[in-house]
């Protein structure tokens, strides 16, 4: 093989790894609405750890593994977010401990964030650290809704929309 | 957040990505001296030194490895001080999935597997890349598929 031939395979290499790049980054940390995923649709969160540990009106589930190099700072961007609003809560689950709950919420990458209303029913996920601009606005949302619904079955209205 | 020893517990985590983009300047020239014929052994040589760098890194720590002493010494002075400071376990299991990668493909090489070399140099080097350039941790997702595979039964010795 020449080197010209050899150095556009290496250019090539680049190529393909930057379209994987872009493709990556473009998809992390976007809210993602439950309600437009069949297989997350309505899908119900409360046994991830004692009702105590939920908000009272919201919860984020962050999905972390021990070689989880944005885990930290998404953790302290979810408790300076909860710390904001009353009544909201973040849980933290190791999924090297509970491997099954990888499966059960199809938890591709670490941080995944899942934002649960007041009935601990998966509202958005955010797979990587979440944009900060898209999760207030996801948390909001959850919030408005269950505020406006004085009977707390805020998981009938629906309104969440993917961005 | 000013320290630059190796006792704390925290590091910059700008330095796994300038050493992950040494590594890929030396992955591309593996692939080039592999392909050519006549720098076959000097690209053979290169990938090894490779192997052992991911060595000291996957196996004695990141911040034993000579990159993030590199970085300290040349790249830090230069820079405002980091925002914050991550876990070193992530580059660290990073670099013995690296290690891995291009250890195989040595061993493979020196029986006598043609394109073994380039072939995993090439996937190393899409790691690194993506890591130095796009700061995604391809290491970090493998390790959550191999966690949903139920590869890992116990957890990891990670405090």
């Amino acid at each position: 093989m020449t080197v010209g031939t050899a150095v556009g395979v290496v250019v090539g290499i680049l190529i393909l790894a930057t379209i994987i790049g872009v493709v990556l980054r473009h998809g992390t940390g976007r809210a993602r609405s439950a309600s437009g995923t069949t297989r997350t649709s309505r899908l119900r969160a409360d046994d991830l750890a004692s009702v105590s540990d939920y908000g009272s009106a919201a919860t984020l589930v962050q999905f972390s593994t021990p070689t989880c190099a944005r885990c930290p700072a998404t953790r302290r961007l979810l408790d300076a977010v909860a710390d904001q609003h009353e009544g909201v809560r973040r849980i933290e689950i190791d999924l090297a401990e509970h491997p099954e709950l990888a499966r059960r919420f199809d938890v591709m990458q670490t941080p995944t964030v899942l934002l649960l209303d007041a009935n601990r029913t998966v509202r958005t996920r955010f797979g990587g650290p979440p944009r900060p601009p898209e999760l207030t606005a996801a948390l909001d949302a959850v919030l408005t809704a269950g505020s406006t619904d004085t009977t707390g079955t805020s998981c009938t209205t629906g309104t969440q929309e993917s961005r | 957040m000013t320290t630059t020893t190796d006792t704390h517990r925290g590091i910059d985590p700008r330095s796994p990505r300038f050493g992950a983009a040494i590594t890929t300047v030396l992955l591309a020239a593996t692939i080039v001296l592999t392909l050519i014929p006549e720098t076959w052994v000097a690209g053979i040589v290169l990938l090894a030194v490779i192997v052992v760098l991911f060595a000291v890194g996957g196996i004695a720590g990141i911040r034993r490895h000579p990159y993030g002493a590199l970085f300290r010494r040349v790249v830090r002075p230069r820079l405002a001080p980091p925002a914050e400071l991550e876990a070193p376990e992530p580059p660290t299991f990073a670099q013995q999935v690296g290690l891995v990668v291009t250890a195989v493909a040595l061993l493979l090489a020196l029986v006598g597997v043609p394109y073994a070399a380039p072939i995993g140099a090439a996937v190393a080097l899409v790691a690194a890349f993506l890591n130095a350039v796009f700061d995604v941790c391809i290491g970090c997702l493998l390790y959550v598929w191999l966690v949903r595979a139920g590869v890992f039964r116990q957890r990891r010795g990670v405090a």
